[in-house]
């Protein structure tokens, strides 16, 4: 039986661009490569700048996690720059953090998601949409399609409760190195606390049902879509006056065990990625090299692939057991947003009224800083070696490559092209409806994922370079 | 209601518990549209090179919100964010609806074009035999919409995609087509600005443009002429470090040479913006951000000194403070 290539493209409803070129064979996928399919050299651009520049700065690599490179760049400059933060400051970013996730986690669903189990109304966007394998009876599917409409209230008001902080969303201002530059006063308190109210409301009697109902009724999606069972988190959710304390452990879970990460243990490699060697330190795009076909670089964790995201993370702290297939994807997500209104609202309430909680000193004391952490897509990695104040090499690993790697030559596939290899396709009108539902479930963000720059591979733990 | 009375309400100060300002844009636009016997306003909306922040702005509208932007506003006919439908199906839809709606519809792009290789790195889809890059797309859809819209800094003026080395080549669409670009920049644009816009178009058709080709109803003064920390400035009164309360001049803020109207009109649903968060305006909607609003936390006559970066360091289009 011959082979059928057939090119999933644009994969619309997710950030940034993609496409996912399969290979079918008598009704089955015998091979995907999934290929990001824009580049913007942000390594690059943050060469020469200074180095406090770098929140505002890598916040605009993502529009949909914002808030998770401006964390990741604060915890860098904390370290970089020895600052204490105080408990108020700690409570304020990660309710500034959460309500970004939730904002994440709601419009995923709903708005990326949620279409490809449930028949819109035909009109623009959603006009064009293939009903097949559409299994919701008709009154649950009206329900749920209203409810789209309702999360856009919601996660309108989650980036209220950021912006009430942060003074704009996406790409807040005030979660800056140490700590925070917004008063938190007793009104905006109160104000986050009334939003967060209407935001739990709908994640409970919305958010939480619809999942469940989709996932009884597309139940097979618990066999389908099923990655190898390895999971990483770098943490979540950092306390602590030298934020050397988190509320969601990090780990690597591996074989039945789980391990602390050692981040010299990662690696990078481009292989099928549109980059050339320059030489030992250096990298260069490379848009037309042959055999190439994204511009996501494969990352490893000690030679293996590994999954990253609310899966990974429910896993590691053991709040979910579960598969590790499409559904499970889908719903530890929802599973991380419940919880991450508990958390907001437990946080608003230990919140001091008081003065902004921001203290920064101006001398560094290394040169070389590293700063991982996870986002709401999974583990996320930022690293700059300094000079006066100015970066020199800034390196960042966002979750999407970890799961959208492409295959290094070695062998073996990375989380979502495994996860897509094997699927079966009854009838050739389902195949971009089948492969949809499980390339979404990773919340992919191409614009995240395609910025990488790196020499040779190998990341120390201190020394990044 | 009469476009002077439309532009009057964009601009008007909040009074009161009222922010007016977006609030009264969708009963105005229904009305109009009662009145005039109108569609709503055709929109293919092409991703190129940016975070995505814009989209996620989009989201962001209130009053009207989303969902009555889709219903009552907009028919989103292409949007790689938000179209249900997906792979050959959605580029099938583009085809169609780009001859359907000729010299009918309005173009919207969301991010520079890359134009070095050809446009290589950015390709909005991919077929079994070829890629669309965003440079082809923009261009070929370009000259048969009725408007092109440049949504963010980076549609507009090649905004932080741009940013030196720039080693994409990446411009701003008005760079790629020869013809009129309305830009609604920002680093995201504040919704009101972009639905602002639209609904405009929608009514009375092209709203006034200032120099950079922003509509001056948002874009029109400077953020330090309504800043609430002016008196601050005028007093000579400087703020030390983040979270002090006097005016961040000092710490690197843009505002005086930063068309937009953030003081006032504040963000998501209108609650604050950066300076009442403690921080520094960083100039998100000039023409040479971020280049030239770098570092972010110098003061502005410090600046990026010697820097080729700011194509355009004189006053950006919006009134002198």
């Amino acid at each position: 039986m011959s082979k059928v290539r057939v090119m999933f493209s644009p994969v619309t409803r997710l950030s940034g661009l993609l496409s996912v070129d399969v290979i079918l064979e008598q009704g089955r996928v015998v091979e995907a490569n999934a290929g990001g399919t824009m580049f913007r050299g942000y390594e690059w651009i943050m060469r020469d700048r200074a180095v406090t520049d770098a929140v505002y700065m890598t916040q605009r690599i993502c529009g949909i996690c914002s808030t998770a490179h401006g964390a990741a760049a604060s915890y860098l400059l904390d370290e970089l720059y020895d600052h204490e933060l105080s408990e108020n400051a700690q409570y304020l970013r990660n309710i500034m953090f959460a309500a970004d996730f939730l904002q994440n986690h709601i419009r995923h669903f709903y708005f990326f998601s949620l279409p490809d189990f449930v028949k819109m109304p035909e009109r623009p966007p959603f006009h064009g949409q293939n009903p097949a394998d559409i299994r919701l009876n008709p009154e649950d599917n009206q329900r749920l399609a209203g409810h789209y409409f309702e999360a856009v209230k919601a996660a309108q008001e989650s980036h209220q409760i950021l912006a009430l902080f942060g003074g704009k969303a996406p790409h807040q201002h005030s979660f800056v190195h140490g700590g925070v530059a917004a008063a938190p006063t007793a009104d905006k308190i109160e104000q986050a606390l009334a939003l967060l109210g209407n935001i739990s409301e709908f994640v409970k009697s919305r958010m939480v049902p619809d999942t469940e109902l989709i996932a009884r009724v597309y139940s097979d999606y618990f066999r389908l879509g099923i990655t190898p069972p390895q999971f990483l988190s770098f943490g979540l959710f950092r306390f602590g006056v030298k934020n050397e304390k988190f509320l969601w452990r990090s780990g690597v879970l591996a074989d039945g065990r789980l391990y602390p990460p050692r981040l010299e243990l990662i690696s990078e490699n481009i292989t099928s990625s549109w980059f050339e060697q320059t030489d030992a330190e250096e990298i260069k795009p490379a848009p037309l090299k042959p055999g190439a076909y994204t511009w996501v670089k494969s990352v490893r964790y000690a030679g293996r692939y590994f999954q990253v995201g609310p899966l990974a993370r429910m896993m590691i702290n053991g709040f979910y057991q579960g598969g590790a297939a499409t559904m499970d994807r889908i719903y530890a997500r929802t599973m991380e947003t419940l919880l991450l209104t508990e958390l907001a609202r437990e946080w608003l309430k230990n919140l001091k009224p008081g003065p902004p909680p921001v203290s920064q000193k101006s001398t560094p004391v290394k040169k070389a800083v590293t700063a991982a952490t996870d986002a709401m897509r999974g583990a996320l990695l930022h690293a700059a070696l300094i000079e006066d104040e100015k970066v020199v090499k800034y390196n960042i690993i966002t979750p999407t490559v970890w799961n959208f790697s492409p295959k290094d030559g070695l062998g073996g596939r990375g989380p979502l092209e495994s996860a897509l290899a094997g699927t079966e396709i009854p009838s050739q009108n389902m195949l971009f409806t089948i492969l949809g539902r499980t390339i979404r479930s990773f919340d992919p963000c191409i614009s995240c994922a395609t910025h990488l720059l790196d020499c040779k591979g190998g990341v120390k733990a201190e020394a990044v370079f | 209601m009469q476009k002077e009375e439309f532009s009057k309400i964009c601009r008007e100060l909040s009074s009161g518990g009222s922010h007016a300002l977006s609030r009264a844009i969708l009963p105005a636009v229904k009305e109009h549209l009662a009145s005039h016997n109108k569609k709503k306003l055709p929109v293919i909306w092409l991703e190129t090179n940016d975070s995505g922040d814009n989209n996620i702005a989009f989201m962001n509208t209130a009053y009207p919100y989303l969902d009555r932007v889709f219903t009552e506003m907009l028919d989103l006919l292409y949007s790689n964010t938000f179209m249900a439908a997906q792979g050959r199906d959605a580029l099938s839809i583009l085809e169609q609806v780009s001859e359907t709606y000729k010299g009918k519809f309005t173009l919207v792009v969301e991010g520079a074009i890359p134009k070095k290789d050809n446009g290589l790195y950015n390709i909005i889809a991919r077929t079994e035999t070829r890629c669309i890059t965003a440079l082809e797309a923009v261009t070929r859809l370009g000259g048969p919409a009725e408007y092109v819209v440049a949504i963010g800094t980076c549609a507009g003026f090649g905004g932080p995609t741009a940013a030196r080395p720039n080693l994409t080549g990446s411009v701003g669409v008005r760079d790629v087509l020869d013809r009129e670009v309305i830009n609604v920049s920002g680093c995201p644009v504040n919704p009101d600005w972009f639905v602002g816009t639209l609904a405009h178009l929608l009514m009375y058709g092209r709203p006034d443009l200032d120099k950079l080709g922003r509509p001056t109803l948002f874009y029109g003064f400077t953020v330090h002429r309504h800043c609430q920390r002016r008196s601050y400035f005028d007093n000579k009164d400087f703020a030390k470090k983040l979270g002090e309360i006097e005016c961040m001049f000092s710490l690197g803020c843009m505002g005086p040479r930063t068309g937009a109207d953030c003081p006032y009109r504040q963000w998501i649903n209108h609650v604050s913006w950066p300076v009442k968060a403690n921080t520094p305006c960083i100039g998100c909607t000039n023409e040479d951000f971020p280049d030239g609003s770098s570092p972010f936390f110098t003061p502005m006559a410090e600046k990026s000194k010697g820097q080729e970066g700011g194509k355009n360091a004189s006053n950006q289009g919006g009134e002198q403070a």
